[in-house]
């Protein structure tokens, strides 16, 4: 047991609202459905192409929404865009989500006016963006004191991306007619396994003793139903999923599971960051290590 | 000399001797006063003389109290051993650490927190929209949101007093020059004296110099403490790190991830139009 300060935090818990966990599953299925749809579009499946399009813009329009009801100072949002801070992943952030915001609202209205080339054009920016939409949250996460998040950074744009994955894939079930939708179905699928795939690496990375507010308290009922909803729907679309109606349960218990997970890190880290103990022990054992290390070399 | 600006100060900061703070909050009432910030209310922790708790959005300074009544790193007073002559009590007066590679700093979106000409690390209250990104990065909890008006809050080593050629209002206050503050080239100088006089003394089983290596996590600390015990018996870290610094490969990972998912997105839609 290592030492505190009446066992007070080290470093402060974040301060985010139930807003951000949710905007974070919401920027990333946006950002994946944006590269489903330029590659849908490629292929020639318009059908799908364009359901992705309006996931892709019902989550840039949501976006900014959510994240300005979390602001301390709501009416400052435009602060945001004050300044490009290229060590500040949030600033980059910003920027990408109005961009991509931009190219798939413009792409639609483009479309709709006829302007076809332009719409092509617009969908191809936002799908370039969509890849740093879906993974600009983790490294937003992993850069802060909180210990299982900055312990994590290798891991967490994977449980990510894979979450996005399975976001957009499910989406693109809900909302497409199944003859076109395949592809939406197997971006499901394997989102869904890769997903808890994932989180299981980056548990087993983090190791025992950090791993632990995953594994009790508030974030464990989160990554439970996160990994029991994930695999469900996983499993219930390979054994079932060319009925539409199993492929929809399936959908719907995905996007639960995404939205939990995402809901389980920011509790995991929360609960980290309270207790100074997954502070102290690492960086005590850390200065120790460098101590005995300086005592050798004098 | 003709310069449109005044030419940089030196770097200004705070060397806090805990072997002589008496631990009477001069420092966080006269922080209070100054910055004219709210009060914390009357609650009592039970933990020593500290009602304080921490350092937050309104609380710029906090003094630590440590009761080690068996002469370890124990802080329980209630252990049921009352052995005075093996005790002693800690007192410490906390505050921001106005990092040379600061986490907040970096990671604000805004630019609301800026570097000012003094080295220091200062909020502008106009600007920031209350993210809260700076909250969680802080490696040493010291920055907060404040509830009352949305923004994030902390010390500024008294820019205000200081642009005067005023010294910071707790270091004015500060009855015993636990608190000193001067330029930071300085203050090293004298705080690497008195941990010489300390340890050749021999009074003190611990004396430590916290934030004076450069070369440690932050590169150093404008607001440094002479600690006679670990730091993390003063809810300090033992070993902080400015969590920009892998900045890039965190990057790095997002890039393999982002590769992933447009991989992946391509193998799964080669299935067709079936």
């Amino acid at each position: 047991m290592s030492a505190s300060y009446y066992g007070r935090p080290v470093v402060k818990p974040h301060v985010w609202k139930p807003y951000i966990p949710l905007y974070f599953w919401i920027g990333g299925t946006a950002g994946a459905a944006a590269v489903s749809m330029a590659l849908e579009r490629a292929k020639g499946n318009d059908e799908l192409a364009t359901v992705q399009r309006n996931v892709a813009l019902a989550g840039a329009l949501t976006a900014p929404v959510l994240l300005i009801l979390d602001l301390g100072v709501p009416l400052r949002f435009y602060a945001m865009l004050r300044v490009f801070k290229p060590s500040s992943p949030m600033s980059i952030g910003s920027w990408v989500l109005t961009a991509f915001g931009g190219a798939i609202a413009g792409a639609t209205v483009s479309d709709v006016l006829g302007a076809k080339p332009l719409a092509r054009a617009l969908e191809v920016v936002a799908a370039a963006l969509g890849p740093v939409l879906a993974t600009y949250t983790a490294v937003l996460i992993a850069d802060t004191a909180t210990p299982v998040w900055r312990e994590a950074r290798g891991e967490l744009p994977f449980v990510f991306v894979a979450s996005s994955l399975a976001g957009a894939g499910a989406c693109g079930t809900l909302f497409a007619p199944a003859a076109s939708a395949r592809p939406a179905r197997r971006m499901m699928t394997a989102g869904a396994f890769a997903l808890a795939a994932t989180t299981r690496l980056m548990e087993k990375r983090l190791g025992r003793f950090m791993a632990e507010p995953y594994r009790k308290g508030p974030a464990a009922s989160l990554k439970g139903g996160a990994d029991f909803l994930s695999i469900a729907g996983g499993v219930l679309m390979r054994a079932g999923g060319k009925k539409t109606v199993v492929a929809r349960v399936a959908a719907v218990c995905v996007i639960a599971a995404g939205v939990l997970e995402r809901f389980a890190v920011l509790s995991a880290g929360k609960v980290s960051a309270g207790d100074p103990k997954y502070t102290v022990e690492p960086q005590r054992k850390r200065a120790d290590e460098r101590a005995s290390a300086d005592a050798v070399r004098n | 000399m003709d310069t449109y600006q005044d030419p940089a100060a030196a770097r200004k900061g705070f060397f806090t001797d805990t072997t002589l703070c008496i631990g009477c909050k001069a420092c966080e009432v006269a922080c209070k006063e100054w910055n004219q910030l709210p009060a914390d209310g009357y609650e009592y922790t039970g933990q020593s003389y500290d009602n304080t708790g921490e350092l937050n959005g309104t609380t710029w300074r906090h003094v630590a109290f440590v009761e080690q009544l068996r002469g370890g790193a124990s802080n329980d007073p209630h252990d049921g051993v009352l052995r005075p002559e093996s005790g002693r009590w800690l007192m410490e007066s906390d505050v921001c650490k106005h990092c040379t590679h600061a986490a907040c700093l970096d990671v604000c979106p805004t630019g609301a927190l800026f570097r000012t000409e003094f080295g220091t690390v200062v909020v502008q209250e106009d600007v920031c929209n209350g993210c809260g990104y700076c909250v969680p990065a802080c490696p040493f909890g010291v920055i907060d949101k404040r509830d009352t008006d949305g923004h994030a809050g902390k010390c500024t080593l008294c820019y205000d007093r200081l642009k005067d050629g005023e010294k910071p209002a707790c270091a004015k206050a500060c009855p015993t020059e636990s608190i000193q503050f001067g330029d930071v080239d300085d203050l090293r100088r004298r705080a690497d004296e008195r941990v010489a006089k300390l340890k050749a003394d021999g009074m003190y089983q611990h004396v430590e110099l916290y934030g004076r290596d450069e070369n440690d996590g932050v590169g150093g600390m404008g607001a440094m403490f002479l600690l006679l015990d670990k730091p993390e018996v003063y809810g300090l870290p033992p070993d902080p790190v400015d969590a920009t610094r892998e900045l890039g490969a965190m990057w790095r990972a997002a890039g393999y991830a982002m590769a992933a998912l447009v991989g992946a997105t391509l193998l799964l839609s080669a299935g067709g139009r079936a």
